[in-house]
């Protein structure tokens, strides 16, 4: 109870806003952090999104006082049980407790009164007003009921970040502040809302060392004064520093709630990975010839909110024709990037050399990609990589439009073969070449994209998040298709943020780690533990030595 | 297609009827009996009426189709008219001749070198335009840039030749056709150059250039007469005449040129690369920068021919009106906009055409012939006007659906940005189960 002494005085500066009966402030709500009895539970909850299971019946439970850290790789089920939690998903099966009563949020407002908190990754606040101003968004106090008063917004937002023993002055325009006192505003303004649970998605993603302390520092804090909380990271070394228990998840399901005591981050990382895939396995491909793309000390600055950041730093490698080559890593991790500017894409200054064929090239558009036979499939199709409400065959065309032309008048036959070879090729299933591309499934409108650039006979092939969003059976469509281009001796590059199809794909593992390139596995030597062990920010600098 | 599906595709067309049977029925009669409205004289006065208009519709369109706009098209028409007549009427180096002369031989030259090179190009590209699909750059002799360069200054030698010899007298129709809109045309460029290099949005750009075009114009003029009027025969070229002669005694002279502009654009937009650019640009840019489509080019050629085609639509006012003024389209930019509207071109882009166009700049101006000739006030005329463009918009498909659903109490599915008209086949929940799935994929 030593907190409770330094949480006490906080309490001076209450005013009748915030902190009126404040779970947080521990001192007079009568309820012992140590009870140990669960104010949350979570039993057999499921959810599933269009017939893809995100959870099956995952219990979890979470104690007042508590730092609970929620683990598992991209897809694993973490957000979405999250989200279940804070309201945002309201249809799912299975039953919540609160204190003990079970209860069934029919939206966020709901889950915020009961005191229930989510911060999300990417942080809701609006960069133009004051931090205070933020903190008090949507439930000003008014003045005679019409004048919102400054004043009082800004007295109350001083004191409670006072009480979090936070530096920030409440007046400053939260554009101005950077992202990790942000995300201070942000737990402010959970607080300011009597949260009892307050629940932060990937907290530290962008923060630097120091501003991790300050908030580790402010989370030990509030836990000590009664608040459960729950937050999610990618980096094991602070799960290990900050979590009194931790939860993995695996596919939905949860493996693992243990205890920090006597775990190591070995026995996380081995929890988390040991996911399977049911699949073919490719002979491997004699590869042959002088490498098709070769990278060396690629960089890229790119202009952040604080100005120019590196977000790529000396990235090299050699790809041969008929060679796949996995990039992994954790999102954020660069691993896009790379993609971007090699396809001339990439938004920012880039330096470095990039051949073709043995040919430097210096690619500043995507259509000087193009021209030298690089192509991109993107990681988002429907923003960026498909006209959704053009046909297939303006899909499947639009690359071509200017190979097939004659002075500038379109080859409106050429163009249609071209997409009739192409949905025959791919055996892309639609009704015809002219079927809106929108009404596809997701499976086939990848093929489309796909198709779209093998039309334009490509040389390199860069693949973001293949099969994203689309189900098991177009899965294994897809990753025949990757196999056979590779077999027809075309250079593929393809990032996935899921660990069974990055080894299932790849002849090598380009891992990255926060912008920088920690290694590059060969095929026997990529098992998903080296990889998450080289992709985890924190851990790779301790291991990537031994790993070269 | 079922009558239903048919008669929704083409119900702007049945709009068009509508109008001019209303027009027929409510049209007063010569003391012989003719139908006023009908007549051959009333009609294609309509046409002569709306060419101005439609020519600078006929750009508006391009530039709206892929997702920009341009605010600058009436004071670019203005500040030509001003050039125009000012040529028309005056010898020496006047203000119109010293900014006219450099931009008709700058436009000119880039213009034939640009195309040089493209003949170059494609007759190189055109043979193995069937062998293989990747167009394998192979540096042939064409391709060089040194023939295109030499034809491109030659051309502006030329066209510098022809103009300055044309200063010291008046100038002619030609030379006047040929300067007005390259002066225009350029002030286009500044306007795509803004955009497309400069990063500015298209709103903000083309409104910088509407008051500054003002601006120009009305200094080109002087202070003092704002209107320069134009009198064939006395102050100018009787030739000028020509442009607002009946051809053949069957169209009028602007008509001819309204009609060939929407009948070559069209053309363009629906048989060209260019064209095809256009739509996948305002369909999604970044989709269509990510095909390797050059964006920044295809952006700065619609507002160059933007302003081209108000650079043409100056000299026909000239003609028309027998003057020129600064402000001579003030408010022609959103008549534009409102035609290109009820055309059923989407302001965001990527959907729409010349024909829905045409349909619309011909509304407009059959319903103020309409009105004239049941001699209503022009100001009810207005109000009509906003009508039509509230309405139609309301009547295009999807909009319509939207309503619909929401007086039955029927939820839609999130829509994205697509055409809710044409796909019927799409199932009611596709949408919202294929962005729920994607959530499975962001990041736990």
């Amino acid at each position: 109870m030593t907190m409770q002494a330094d949480v006490a005085p906080m309490h001076d500066a209450g005013n009748a806003l915030v902190g009126s009966n404040a779970a947080w402030s521990a001192g007079e709500s009568g309820r012992s952090p140590e009870t140990g009895s669960p104010i949350l539970e979570v039993s057999r909850v499921s959810k599933s999104f269009g017939g893809i299971a995100a959870l099956v019946d995952v219990d979890f439970d979470l104690r007042a006082g508590e730092v609970h850290a929620l683990v598992g790789e991209n897809g694993a089920g973490k957000s979405t049980l999250m989200k279940i939690l804070a309201g945002v998903h309201v249809d799912y099966d299975g039953v919540i407790r609160l204190a003990g009563a079970q209860v069934r949020f029919a939206g966020v407002q709901d889950a915020e009164r009961a005191g229930v908190a989510i911060i999300h990754q990417e942080l809701d606040l609006v960069p133009e007003l004051s931090a205070a101003d933020n903190i008090f968004l949507g439930r000003e106090p008014l003045i005679a009921g019409t004048i919102v008063d400054r004043r009082r917004i800004v007295r109350a937002a001083e004191a409670l970040l006072r009480r979090l023993g936070i530096a920030i002055d409440p007046q400053s325009r939260v554009a101005d502040l950077r992202v990790g006192e942000q995300q201070l505003v942000e737990i402010a303004k959970a607080l300011s809302l009597d949260a009892r649970i307050l629940m932060m998605d990937e907290p530290t993603s962008a923060l630097s060392t120091s501003e991790c302390e300050t908030l580790f520092k402010v989370v030990r804090q509030l836990a000590a004064a009664g608040v459960a909380i729950i937050f999610t990271s990618h980096r094991i070394d602070e799960v290990v520093a900050l979590a009194n228990r931790v939860t993995v998840l695996r596919d939905g399901r949860r493996v693992l709630t243990a205890p920090i005591e006597g775990l190591s981050s070995n026995a996380i990382i081995s929890a988390m990975v040991g996911r399977t895939l049911v699949s073919t396995h490719r002979e491997p491909v004699a590869v042959e010839g002088g490498p098709v793309l070769s990278v060396r000390n690629l960089a890229l600055d790119m202009v952040g909110p604080r100005g120019w950041r590196r977000v790529l730093h000396g990235v090299s490698f050699d790809l041969r024709r008929g060679e796949i080559l996995g990039i992994g890593g954790l999102l954020g991790s660069g691993r896009t990037e790379i993609l971007e500017s090699i396809f001339g894409a990439a938004r920012g200054w880039r330096t470095g050399e990039i051949a073709i064929d043995g040919e430097p090239v210096a690619i500043g558009s995507p259509a000087e990609a193009c021209r030298l036979g690089v192509a991109l499939v993107t990681e988002d199709r429907k923003a960026r990589g498909l006209l959704l409400a053009s046909t297939v065959r303006d899909n499947m065309a639009l690359p071509s439009v200017g190979a097939l032309s004659r002075f500038g008048v379109r080859g409106f036959a050429r163009e249609a073969a071209l997409a009739e070879d192409m949905v025959e090729r791919l055996s892309v299933r639609c009704n015809d070449v002219d079927q809106i591309v929108s009404t596809l499934s997701g499976g086939n409108q990848q093929k489309v994209v796909i198709g779209k650039w093998l039309a334009t006979e490509p040389r390199v092939l860069l693949l973001d998040e293949p099969t994203r969003g689309i189900d098991v059976g177009a899965k294994q469509e897809i990753y025949q298709l990757v196999f056979q281009l590779a077999a027809h001796g075309l250079g593929i590059v393809t990032v996935s943020s899921e660990m069974p199809e990055l080894l299932l794909l790849s002849d090598r593992v380009l891992v990255m780690c926060e912008g920088r390139q920690t290694a590059i596995l060969s095929r026997a030597e990529a098992t998903q533990e080296a990889i998450m062990r080289l992709a985890a920010p924190g851990l790779s600098e301790r291991t990537a030595g031994a790993a070269g | 297609m079922n009558p239903r599906r048919l008669f929704s595709r083409t119900k702007l067309y049945w709009g068009l009827a509508l109008i001019c049977l209303i027009g027929a029925l409510a049209s007063p009669h010569t003391s012989s009996g003719a139908n006023i409205f009908l007549s051959y004289q009333n009609l294609t006065d309509v046409l002569r009426q709306v060419s101005v208009t439609g020519l600078v519709a006929t750009g508006m369109t391009i530039v709206i189709l892929l997702g920009g706009i341009d605010l600058s098209v009436g004071s670019v028409m203005g500040c030509s008219s001003v050039i125009c007549a000012m040529l028309l009427t005056k010898s020496g180096w006047t203000p119109a001749a010293i900014m006219g002369a450099p931009a008709a031989t700058i436009s000119i030259a880039l213009a034939v070198g640009f195309l040089a090179q493209f003949v170059f190009n494609g007759l190189e590209r055109g043979r193995d335009v069937d062998a293989g699909r990747r167009r394998e750059i192979v540096l042939g002799p064409w391709r060089g840039y040194r023939i295109p360069v030499l034809l491109g200054l030659a051309a502006g030698a030329a066209v510098a030749a022809y103009v300055v010899s044309q200063v010291p007298a008046k100038f002619g129709v030609f030379a006047v056709l040929l300067v007005t809109p390259c002066f225009a045309l350029a002030l286009g460029a500044i306007n795509g150059a803004l955009i497309v290099q400069g990063g500015l949005q298209p709103f903000i750009a083309t409104l910088a250039m509407m008051v500054s075009a003002l601006g120009i114009g009305r200094l080109t003029g002087g202070q003092d007469f704002a209107v320069i009027p134009v009198y064939t025969g006395t102050n100018a070229t009787e030739a000028f005449e020509v442009l607002r002669s009946m051809v053949w005694g069957l169209i009028p002279m602007p008509s001819i040129f309204f009609l060939v502009t929407i009948v070559l654009f069209g053309a363009i937009l629906r048989f060209t690369t260019f064209g095809r650019y256009v739509y996948a640009i305002g369909g999604n840019v970044e989709a269509a920068k990510l095909s390797g489509v050059k964006v920044k080019q295809v952006q700065f050629a619609a507002y160059v021919i933007s302003g081209l085609l108000a650079g043409v639509a100056g000299v026909l006012f000239v003609a028309q009106y027998r003057q020129g003024k600064p402000d001579a389209g003030a408010g022609l930019e959103l008549d534009a906009i409102a035609a290109v509207v009820i055309g059923g071109t989407s302001l965001m882009g990527g959907r729409g055409g010349l024909a829905g166009t045409f349909v619309g700049v011909l509304i407009f101006g059959l319903l103020s012939d309409i009105l004239q000739l049941q001699n209503i006030d022009s100001n009810v005329q207005l109000l009509m006007k906003g009508l039509i463009i509230v309405g139609t918009v309301l009547v295009q498909e999807q909009n319509l659906g939207q309503l619909l659903a929401r007086w039955r109490g029927v939820p839609l599915a999130p829509q994205p940005a697509l055409p809710g008209s044409v796909e019927a086949a799409r199932p009611p929940n596709a949408a919202k189960a294929s962005t729920v799935r994607e959530d499975i994929h962001e990041k736990t």
